[in-house]
């Protein structure tokens, strides 16, 4: 185990492509929330105008 | 510092395994509350499907007032997607991973991508019926809107239920496969039957605000169930991104060749036309039992609501049974064709409760074809995990799911039509008002033995499988 240790990188433990392949779920993630709350946030504004 | 970062690190590898949503390792034996929680996953799955085809049909019809046909297309969208399962089970075969998964992460994108749609339906929806200021806006973005939504949903959860599968496929040892089996096809209903019900209760009390609590309530929820259940289930094996690496350099790799592979093996597309002829059968009638209740039987509302759980409670039955005789090292075509045979006197007996006006015999063969269902349901899918070569658990699940999934909405969309296009000659020729109901059964009775002839042949050699298949497993990949 002491072998791999070096691979990793503070703070999280995990090795950099890892590290990088979370990150890129948390990017892919957060581009399909933006989408889906611009969508929903237009929708919700077309049935009540902010609740007037 | 660095001293620090060098404490750190270790103290997150000791204490990480506790916190991460890392399996420890991969235990020979799947424990019943690992599995339990695995299952969860299913129940998420059963609450968008009763959401998409019971709770939001309805609400759609009658408190929102849109169109039947415009519904009916919303409906059936999501169905686009079920051929599609075959493809994503080959993915996460194949994928490669730096973490040395390859199910969560399209577990967790099926999940995030069936929370997104949840999330924007219900705005979709209201806009879709026009209502409050959206009446002003053309109509085109609320269709839009809906159809997005339930694109989202659709996708999400076949993204889910395949990898699930898969996954479950993978932690349980061959002997268990029955009972794991069992326990999904269970949690699927017992989703199913709960959230219908509850949606039921917190909508009785219709408005715009409760609909937007209700439906981005089930998109958390959904979130949540599918957590729970991936947390600690796939172990860590960064050789799967390794292999699938080495596979790729020799381009062993296109969906076509691994399908070409799959459906070459142990009579993969017999199996799968069988599962197909048997599923149509046994859904076509899935929505015109309540009407047929009603209007041929006249049978008070109550007493119609209460044949869907009666074909619920058989359907469980079914599933109990086979597990239990599945788990003993029983055939799993054996058990399937079993329940084709029970199915084709239960639809007699549905065409024969008419004639003898016997609410009675129209109960029991509901419960029967419930019965048969659950048995060729859990034959079929057992069957294929059992036969599932070892590095296309993916694949072969996905290819099951996708004609399951895809002969279910097909067979419903047939019958209703059917239904109408007999009765409506039937009316205008004078015939018997239960004419239209007798075809689609009778259609049912002709598929379940086509699915009987299909399966034949895979009876045949399945014998000689079952002895090699306790003590090794391996032999049947």
């Amino acid at each position: 185990m002491s072998d791999d240790d070096l691979t990793k990188v503070w703070p999280t433990g995990l090795t950099l492509p890892e590290a990088e392949e979370i990150h890129r779920h948390i990017i892919d993630g957060t581009r399909i929330f933006a989408l889906v709350s611009l969508a929903a946030h237009l929708m919700a504004y077309m049935f009540t105008p902010w609740l007037k | 510092m660095s001293g620090m970062r060098q404490k750190a690190v270790l103290f997150l590898l000791q204490a990480g395994p506790r916190f991460l949503p890392f399996a420890d390792a991969a235990t020979p034996d799947l424990p019943l509350g690992r599995l339990l929680r695995l299952s969860l996953f299913q129940v998420s799955v059963g609450m968008a499907l009763v959401l998409l085809v019971g709770t939001l049909n309805r609400v759609m019809i009658v408190e929102l007032g849109v169109s039947a046909a415009l519904v009916g297309v919303m409906i059936s969208l999501p169905l686009i997607f079920a051929p599609f399962r075959a493809l994503i089970g080959f993915r996460s075969d194949t994928h490669s991973s730096a973490l040395g998964w390859r199910r969560v992460p399209f577990i967790w994108r099926g999940t995030m991508i069936q929370f997104g749609g949840l999330a924007m339906m219900p705005f979709s929806l209201l806009v879709l019926a026009g209502g409050g200021d959206s009446a002003d806006a053309p109509a085109w973005i609320g269709q839009l809107g809906a159809g997005l939504a339930f694109l989202l949903v659709g996708a999400g959860l076949h993204m889910t239920q395949t990898v699930g599968l898969a996954l479950a496929t993978d932690l349980a040892p061959v002997e268990s496969q029955p009972k794991v089996v069992g326990l999904m096809y269970v949690m699927l209903l017992a989703g199913m039957v709960f959230s219908a019900l509850l949606f039921g209760w917190l909508l009785a009390d219709f408005s715009p605000l409760r609909l937007v609590q209700v439906i981005q309530g089930a998109a958390v929820a959904t979130i949540a169930l599918n957590v729970v259940a991936l947390w600690k289930q796939e172990p860590r094996t960064p050789l799967y991104g390794a292999a699938a690496a080495a596979a790729s350099a020799k381009k062993q790799h296109s969906f076509a060749e691994a399908w070409g592979h799959f459906a070459s093996g142990d009579r993969a597309i017999r199996r799968l036309i069988a599962t197909g002829f048997g599923t149509m059968a046994f859904s076509m009638s899935d929505v015109l039992l309540e009407p047929y209740g009603g209007q041929i039987l006249h049978m008070a509302v109550g007493t119609t609501t209460a044949l869907t759980a009666t074909l619920a409670i058989g359907g469980l039955f079914g599933f109990g049974l086979a597990s239990r005789v599945l788990g003993r090292g029983a055939d799993p075509f054996r058990m399937a064709s079993y329940g084709a045979l029970v199915g084709i006197p239960a639809y007699l007996a549905l065409i024969a409760s008419a004639p003898f006006d016997a609410p009675v015999l129209f109960g029991l063969g509901t419960a029967a074809v419930g019965f048969g269902a659950g048995l060729f349901g859990h034959g079929t899918l057992t069957a294929t995990m059992n036969l599932a070569p070892k590095n296309q658990t993916g694949l072969a699940l996905g290819a099951w799911g996708a004609v399951q999934a895809s002969a279910a909405g097909l067979a419903v969309a047939t019958g209703g039509i059917v239904y109408e296009a007999v009765a409506w000659f039937a009316a205008a020729r004078g015939l018997d008002a239960a004419t239209g109901y007798n075809v689609v059964f009778a259609i049912e009775i002709a598929l379940l033995v086509a699915a009987l002839l299909a399966m034949l042949p895979l009876l045949r050699r399945m014998p000689a499988l079952a002895q090699v298949n306790p003590p090794t497993g391996a032999a049947v990949s």
